[in-house]
């Protein structure tokens, strides 16, 4: 049995450094889904979209809006609470529970770790967002009886690609405090975030409302380090009302969100990889 | 010794108690050799630093001071990891797994063939008396099961070390004779085997050396055959609590 090992010499050349990262992924995947709470959160946003086709009826000609606003903030809003509390728990849970020590006895190294359960989570969110998706655009074929499920899909696929980026970026911030700190600390921290993200315009207002130049200056400083929220929420405010941002916009967009992501990514492995498993 | 595969050089780890921020020294000075082949059984009571010493040599802690080296690697380096198995102490698996799909998941974070970890997931499943459960989830496991997972998911790489912190632990009589086969096996096609234990007959059957530890320090190392035939003790648990007592009052005149 001895010296015959997957990988003997520790080197992990090509595609082998992903193998780690996709089992790790593929298994936070397995987790999250076959945790019964998303079964009940997947019920919640069926009772909010039928509440919308209650709403949508009593409201003359404003019902498919309605239901799609509804609609919308439901999967936005049940997407961020899986990002954050499943995100909260991803590594907090696996020292809590001493599996770390069965990785990090392996031939696997922080980023491969953090990375791994990242993706796990976002492949997990995306199943949502897609399940939740489909089944209001589902509703509202039904309820508009004019445009087919096809067309209803073109037209909504971009505002769910939009909530789906925000919620990588949710995902992001939830990983990173879960690296250091308890869950109840990490998902107060990642919620304080997201909040601040989406009032980043509002510092600024403040800022010139003082006219106290040095707080101001601080004000704006914290506006660039948040993430930008508001300015995603904006471009979806567009879209909700048929504007199209150009290709430039959502580059920059898909850019801005990649890149911070990867910063938090970053951080969250240089402290795993700092710390010590006692 | 020759070819030695771990070597642990003054191993001292401090921790710093979270309320006080006193420093707490939970191993002193460990040194200690385990040539290729050797079944070395570490022995002590609780909190003496066996765990830690096991940590330490993993890379899962720092040293405060020395060094350990692993197949002449420092501890954590990934390429010693790659070849070596390690079973925690009471170990916790994810319960959302079948016990097949988690070897399928300790063999790829090694990078082994999915073929190739299917038939090691099946040979393994066989090795430990878990072939009937491998598709039950881990949550209907019991502790006996769960021990006996972990052995297979230290063996999935095919070794050529391993670390097993209290592997006859929650066995009861027939799963600890079955370890104590599997670690012949092992022992027959010459892996190196470091292990825990506060069962000692078992420990006086299979390891061809042992080490004491008491607070912290790593009190004696000896032979089992010189132990059990040098005529100055009955087994090796008289040699234990012999060697324990005198340290204990060793001690306790210090302080």
């Amino acid at each position: 049995m001895t010296g015959n090992s997957g990988n003997i010499d520790g080197k992990q050349a090509g595609p082998k450094v992903f193998e780690p990262v996709w089992a790790i992924a593929l298994n936070t995947f397995r987790e999250t889904v076959r945790d019964r709470i998303l079964y009940a959160l997947i019920l919640f946003a069926a009772i909010v979209t039928v509440l919308g086709i209650v709403l949508g009826s009593l409201s003359v000609g404003q019902d498919i809006r309605i239901l799609k606003d509804i609609g919308l903030a439901a999967i936005s809003f049940i997407g961020g609470i899986i990002a954050v509390f499943a995100g909260t728990n991803l590594v907090y849970k696996e020292v809590e529970r001493r599996t770390i020590y069965l990785i990090f006895t392996k031939p696997v190294s922080g980023w491969q770790f953090v990375l791994g359960k990242y993706i796990g989570l976002c492949l997990c969110v995306a199943v949502m967002v897609a399940a939740m998706g489909a089944f209001l655009i589902f509703v509202i074929t039904a309820a508009s009886g004019s445009a087919g499920f096809a067309e209803q899909l073109r037209q909504m696929g971009q505002e769910l690609a939009l909530i789906y980026l925000e919620l990588l970026f949710v995902t992001a911030l939830a990983t990173f405090f879960s690296t250091f700190s308890t869950p109840v600390m990490s998902v107060l921290f990642t919620l304080a975030i997201w909040l601040a993200g989406h009032l980043g315009d509002s510092l600024i207002e403040l800022g010139k409302l003082t006219q106290n130049p040095v707080i101001s200056q601080f004000l704006s400083v914290i506006f660039y380090c948040l993430p930008d929220f508001a300015g995603l929420t904006r471009i979806r405010g567009h879209l909700l009302y048929g504007t199209v941002p150009g290709i430039e916009v959502l580059t920059y967009l898909v850019t801005y969100v990649f890149a911070y992501v990867l910063m938090l990514l970053v951080l969250a492995a240089i402290v795993t990889e700092r710390k010590e498993y006692t | 010794m020759a070819d030695v595969v771990i070597q642990a050089t003054n191993l001292s780890k401090e921790l710093t108690s979270s309320l006080l921020r006193r420093k707490v020294r939970i191993l002193s000075g460990l040194n200690l050799k385990v040539a290729r082949g050797e079944t070395f059984g570490l022995i002590g009571p609780n909190g003496a630093g066996k765990t830690t010493s096991i940590k330490l040599m993993l890379g899962l802690m720092r040293p405060t001071e020395g060094a350990a080296e692993i197949l002449g690697m420092p501890a954590g380096d990934k390429k010693a990891l790659a070849q070596l198995g390690y079973l925690p102490e009471n170990p916790y698996f994810y319960s959302h797994l079948t016990g097949r799909e988690f070897l399928d998941f300790a063999g790829q974070l090694f990078g082994i063939e999915k073929k190739e970890r299917s038939e090691r997931a099946q040979e393994l499943t066989k090795l430990v008396g878990l072939t009937e459960a491998a598709d039950t989830q881990m949550r209907k496991y019991s502790k006996g099961m769960l021990q006996r997972l972990g052995i297979a998911q230290s063996l999935i790489n095919r070794p050529q070390l391993i670390f097993w912190d209290e592997p006859m632990s929650g066995l009861d009589p027939i799963g600890r004779k079955d370890v104590r086969q599997i670690l012949f096996h092992l022992k027959e096609k010459g892996t190196t085997i470091f292990f825990n234990s506060h069962l000692l007959p078992d420990v006086n059957e299979v390891c061809d050396r042992v080490g004491v530890m008491n607070r912290g320090q790593l009190i004696v190392q000896e032979d089992v055959k010189n132990i059990s035939q040098g005529g100055s003790y009955k087994d090796l648990e008289d040699f234990f609590l012999e060697v324990i007592a005198k340290a204990e009052a060793g001690a306790e005149a210090r302080s």
